[in-house]
């Protein structure tokens, strides 16, 4: 679907982004975070499976946002529930019981998303000189088969940018994903931008 | 809808509204945040934000502004994480507060048919929703104790045990630590019961349910009433080699007791117990290996402890 | 006289794109590249440049790491650390290191920054 050119291109914007929310999340936990994107698939949405998607069949903390602009994407942060919980407890950065700690999953949650999200969509903006308006975060705990129940139900959003992202803290590593929901549309923009960062080489 | 009516809403809304523009400059300043600060929208308007208060702004406030405008998109700052970035204060008690209200802050743009960028503050005060969300998951939580936990000894019941198994046993799969099952019976219970009767019979499933509780060792230990008389624990970490030694703990805690039991051969309350332990794969039956050998110890003569490998 | 670079990066694209915008500016300079620290090490010798950038978040070692070994034989060449990781921790050990960071994305403005330090020293 992209050349290796463009893939690289896209790594590349990813890589920016996640710089960016690395360095904004280091400043709230005041310590050093690492934040890499070790791979970027494209799938249709026909070939997405909780496998295609690396989703173990348990819950997750699922952080959504609505771009649109230049182009139009579904963007959506998953970490699983566990793993949700535990970067919450290190980002509070104090010893919390689980029940204190479930209160303040939601919205710590929502922002995290809210950072990575903007962070890696507001990188694309910039080395694409496009701009895009986002909706606010919204977070909700889901279970696999609720993901791909919305994914399917997107109607038009036929394609699929799956992210695979570590967050490394001092403390541990946590993988999640980043999804972009597009059009076919949406996605011939994208490439169209991509195109024209790497045409100007 | 008229601005005199528009200001009306602006300033009845119970949270608080702030409307910076490209430079920074206020805009709006609802009652609200008046309340908060005593600070009058007509001494802030036109002037720069980080100039109104009287104590600096976080530079993770102000960054969120600035990238809210520079790329237009939200940025939330949750209470969770910031707890208080404005100085903002209760001042309806007392004018000379030193405690900051909790905030949870929304900052969203607004671009006008222009292309004028501004942006819109929003603050509210999470204490209330906090606490209403703290009982409502307080009340959720005893239905859900309830559903999860034996009746007669306070232990969890099977249908928490099956789905902790299940979970740990994933856990233990994927993280590949060792996992132990043990699986406890007490001796010719049955015999018990028609000797002593029903109600000594709980007495001894609940002095039994006791004793094998106050042996667990972490936080992650989880013991459950399996059925009749029968318990199971799982033990997600305990070292390599100690599970049989562990096993012979339990079976003294019980025989120390000294429960009569005039059927029993040796005339007290004794259990029987059944090991395993490993590092579990799909394929492997942990549950069912700690439960044949709990079966061989029953035949070997009871009273003793039997250990199986994965 | 035409001065030597040498782009130091992981990604294609943004080596590609750093060559590019250099070349906009100064058409003369000799450009090289390398994909790795361990790479740029190894080229340093061959082609000893008088400038260098550097990626720091790359496979095998890390790009702090590469330009702190290559300042030990080389201390002349000047250096700037160009990266996507803008975390303080990283902007100062560059500092500490003697060496100017920019942060990334490749752009008019970033590429502006690295070449008044290569020329100014500031």
């Amino acid at each position: 679907m992209l050349s290796e050119i463009q893939l690289d291109a896209l790594a590349e914007i990813f890589n920016v982004g996640a710089g960016r929310a690395a360095s904004s999340i280091s400043e709230i936990i005041h310590d050093e975070v690492k934040l890499s994107v070790p791979s970027i698939e494209f799938k249709t949405s026909a070939e997405i499976s909780p496998e295609a998607l690396s989703l173990n069949h348990g819950r997750f903390g699922t952080v959504r946002q609505d771009f649109s602009g230049s182009f139009d994407a579904v963007a959506m942060l998953l970490f699983s529930e566990d793993n949700a919980l535990e970067i919450v407890r290190d980002m509070m950065g104090s010893q919390m019981s689980l029940d204190d700690l479930a209160e303040f999953e939601q919205e710590a949650m929502c922002e995290l998303g809210n950072i990575i999200l903007n962070a890696c969509l507001s990188a694309m903006a910039d080395m694409l000189s496009i701009s895009l308006d986002s909706s606010l975060p919204d977070y909700k705990i889901a279970s696999c088969d609720d993901i791909l129940h919305a994914i399917a139900h997107n109607a038009g959003q036929d394609y699929i940018l799956v992210l695979n992202i570590v967050l490394t803290s001092a403390k541990r590593q946590t993988e999640g994903q980043l999804i972009l929901l597009l059009s076919s549309a949406s996605l011939t923009n994208l490439i169209q931008h991509i195109d024209g960062l790497v045409s100007g080489i | 809808m008229p601005s005199h009516i528009l200001n009306g809403v602006f300033n009845a809304i119970n949270m608080g509204l702030i409307v910076v523009d490209q430079e920074y400059k206020v805009l709006l300043w609802n009652d609200w945040v008046f309340k908060h600060t005593h600070i009058r929208q007509t001494d802030v308007v036109g002037h720069k934000l980080s100039g109104v208060f009287s104590e600096p702004l976080s530079t993770m406030f102000l960054n969120a502004i600035k990238n809210t405008l520079a790329y237009g998109m939200p940025t939330v700052l949750s209470n969770a994480l910031h707890r208080s970035p404005l100085p903002l204060y209760d001042l309806s008690v007392c004018a000379d507060q030193k405690t900051r209200i909790h905030q949870a802050i929304t900052i969203s743009p607004i671009l006008s048919p222009q292309g004028e960028k501004y942006c819109i503050i929003q603050i509210t005060d999470p204490t209330t929703s906090i606490k209403r969300e703290k009982m409502l998951r307080s009340h959720s939580e005893i239905l859900k104790r309830e559903a999860v936990t034996d009746a007669l000894t306070g232990l969890y019941n099977r249908r928490f045990f099956d789905e902790h198994y299940a979970l740990t046993f994933h856990n233990a799969m994927r993280q590949q630590h060792c996992l132990t099952i043990f699986m406890v019976d007490i001796d010719f219970f049955k015999d018990f019961n028609d000797y002593y009767g029903h109600l000594c019979g709980d007495e001894i499933l609940k002095a039994v349910a006791q004793t094998l509780k106050g042996k667990l060792l972490r936080a992650g230990d989880v013991i459950a009433r399996f059925g009749g008389e029968e318990f199971a624990l799982i033990l997600p970490n305990l070292p390599v080699g100690q599970a049989e030694s562990y096993a012979e703990k339990l079976k003294d805690a019980v025989f120390d007791l000294a429960i009569p039991h005039c059927n029993s051969p040796l005339f007290k309350v004794t259990i029987s117990i059944g090991v395993c332990t490993g590092v579990p794969s799909a394929e492997y039956d942990i549950l069912g290996k700690a439960d044949a050998a709990l079966y061989l110890a029953k035949q070997q003569g009871r009273n003793r402890c039997v250990a199986l490998a994965l | 006289m035409a001065k030597k670079l040498l782009i130091v990066d992981d990604s294609k694209v943004s080596r590609m794109l750093i060559r590019a915008q250099i070349l906009a500016v100064h058409p003369e300079w000799v450009i090289s590249d390398a994909s790795s620290g361990e790479e740029s090490i190894a080229l340093i010798e061959q082609d000893q440049p008088d400038y260098c950038m550097m990626d720091i978040n790359m496979p095998g070692i890390l790009g702090t790491d590469a330009a702190e070994k290559i300042l030990e034989k080389h201390p002349s060449i000047r250096m700037v650390i160009f990266s996507a990781n803008i975390q303080e921790t990283h902007q100062s050990r560059a500092k500490a290191m003697g060496l100017a960071f920019v942060a990334k994305p490749v752009s008019e403005k970033s590429i502006a920054l690295a070449l008044d330090y290569f020329q100014c020293g500031n």
